[in-house]
């Protein structure tokens, strides 16, 4: 088995600290640093992220993968950024104002930097104006919202007419999720896009980046 | 019929002629934000369920209040985060911070718990009686834990347990089983435990690691009502499809969960072998469905799940909730079966 086809089975295992050994020995044998980024982390959280759209495995197995994913990507990070090698896209994510909810929104980052994506994580209880500031001071090409309380979802809903009002609607998708949450409720807000699962999103994240390119 | 006859008739599949056994859940909030609600609610039907006034003769140490804005530390020491009045916070800063879990020793089993006294919980059943009583007590293992830990700190340590979070798992089950004992000596009616366990989707964890660490716990539970006579309770929100005949198998009597997240053709098979404790969709209808929604998703759960027992009229009056739509869930429970 090559070191990058090791790295993805142990990083779906969520072996962190093997992943870690991994990376540094691919780093020292000189595979390019891009290569073990794609070809090894990307190549096995793919693998996770399939498994969970598919509910063959869960929440647990998810984070323990994200994590080595980490390990991994904190010894790549420079190497990516001396050779100019840029992330897919950039997205800003964050559970609307009112709600502290967090582990769904936590996934979806996982996943979506699991897809090689920067993701510009805002915490909980974001107001709308803090998700449009940030998707304009960072160019950001997506602002993903979550929300798991009915009473916090219409939040959503004032996200899109703030980024109506900033005059960037036409530039950022607007995502939204959350167990409330419904395609119906998205097309009401005049969002761009509703997924039902963390996997999905990434998925969906990923092909706006490319449509924006 | 008293409500206590009429709720066992219904967990035990021969409630032939009586009317579905009816409660309310209501969050502070409901108290707060609809108040002639409430009380058209208490006056115009007659509720089924209560317990026992109960004094605990030394207090466990909480701080604040659990359903104000700002901080509130429960009897194990979790701190909890609220920024609503009216409902609960969340946990945003773990008491154990340690992968190891060596800072276990900053949690506090609350034994406190225990020190209530059985002839005084009798005492106040008894001016109960008629009623189906729920002792007070609820063991929720894999919420504390989540609680104590942080929800994916706990996850991703289920992965590959520390044996320091196996040893507290184990006094913290060893607790809860001297709790239900004691509870069970006593004359309520029913025991009762709580886990989430769903997503909206699915489980949040692998059913593998629920029949590893926690279906156990649950029969033990279960265990110690059925040998004491008691019927038991449990409520887990989220899509629990996969764990609903786990539970069946362990023997639980009834169980609260969001039933329209599963989907109620699929809880068809187990019609006749759990009782449903409610519910009606709370994160769609109660807010936003007309009457006519309601109407016809209080019969579609009699149609589904009912078989001269299965059934409990039940919904959760909290945040978001339509009050006309919460009573109306009860009329249309009582045109069903009104005796």
């Amino acid at each position: 088995m090559s070191i990058l086809s090791e790295i993805s089975e142990n990083l779906q295992r969520g072996k962190a600290k093997i992943v870690k050994e991994l990376v540094q020995q691919a780093i020292d044998e000189g595979i390019p640093a891009q290569d073990i980024l794609e070809k090894g982390l990307l190549a096995g959280m793919d693998v996770v992220g399939d498994r969970f759209k598919k509910n063959e495995v869960f929440v647990p197995e998810v984070l323990v993968a994200a994590r080595a994913m980490n390990m991994g990507t904190t010894l790549l990070k420079p190497l990516l950024a001396e050779s100019g090698v840029e992330a897919a896209g950039k997205v800003c994510i964050g559970t609307v104002k009112g709600d502290l909810h967090d582990i769904g929104k936590n996934l979806v980052k996982m996943m979506m930097e699991g897809k090689g994506l920067e993701v510009v994580d805002l915490g909980t209880d974001v107001a709308p104006e803090t998700y449009v500031k940030t998707a304009i001071e960072q160019n950001c090409q997506i602002i993903c919202c979550s929300a798991l309380l009915t009473t916090t979802m219409p939040v959503m809903g004032e996200v899109v007419k703030e980024a109506e009002k900033a005059g960037i609607r036409d530039k950022v998708k607007i995502m939204i999720g959350g167990a409330p949450v419904t395609e119906a409720f998205c097309q009401q807000i005049g969002a761009d896009k509703y997924t039902t699962d963390a996997a999905s999103a990434a998925d969906a994240a990923v092909e706006f980046c490319r449509g924006m390119a | 019929m008293t409500s206590k006859e009429r709720v066992l008739s219904t967990l035990n599949f021969t409630n032939t002629q009586e009317r579905i056994p009816r409660q309310l859940w209501s969050l502070p909030w409901a108290q707060e934000h609809c108040p002639e609600m409430m009380e058209r609610l208490s006056r115009d039907f007659e509720w089924d369920f209560d317990g026992p006034d109960t004094v605990l003769k030394e207090q466990p140490v909480t701080k604040g209040d659990a359903y104000a804005v700002g901080e509130y530390v429960d009897e194990w020491g979790c701190i909890f985060t609220n920024i609503h009045r009216g409902v609960i916070g969340e946990v945003k800063q773990p008491i154990v911070e340690d992968d190891d879990w060596d800072d276990v020793g900053r949690v506090h089993i609350p034994e406190e718990l225990l020190s209530f006294d059985i002839d005084q919980v009798n005492r106040s059943c008894e001016q109960k009686q008629g009623k189906f009583l729920f002792a007070s007590c609820c063991p929720r293992p894999f919420e504390q834990l989540q609680f104590i830990r942080g929800t994916a700190n706990l996850y991703m340590d289920l992965m590959d347990p520390p044996p320091k979070l196996l040893e507290f798992m184990k006094r913290m089950h060893d607790f809860y089983s001297r709790l239900m004992e004691k509870w069970a000596k006593t004359e309520v009616d029913s025991l009762n435990m709580m886990d989430d366990w769903g997503s909206q989707n699915d489980l949040l964890i692998n059913p593998q690691l629920w029949d590893e660490y926690f279906g156990p716990m649950y029969r033990d539970y279960i265990d110690i009502a059925h040998q004491n006579g008691k019927k038991i309770f449990m409520h887990s929100d989220g899509n629990i499809l996969r764990i609903i005949p786990k539970l069946i198998d362990l023997g639980l009597d009834a169980v609260n969960s969001q039933l329209f997240c599963m989907g109620l053709e699929n809880l068809a098979p187990y019609k006749g072998k759990i009782t449903f404790w409610g519910e009606i969709d709370r994160q769609h209808l109660l807010p936003r469905g007309t009457t006519a929604d309601i109407d016809q998703a209080v019969e579609s759960v009699y149609r589904t799940l009912w078989q001269d027992g299965g059934c409990i009229a039940q919904c959760e009056f909290g945040p978001g909730a339509n009050p006309e739509n919460v009573y109306r869930v009860y009329q249309a429970w009582e045109k069903i079966r009104n005796k």
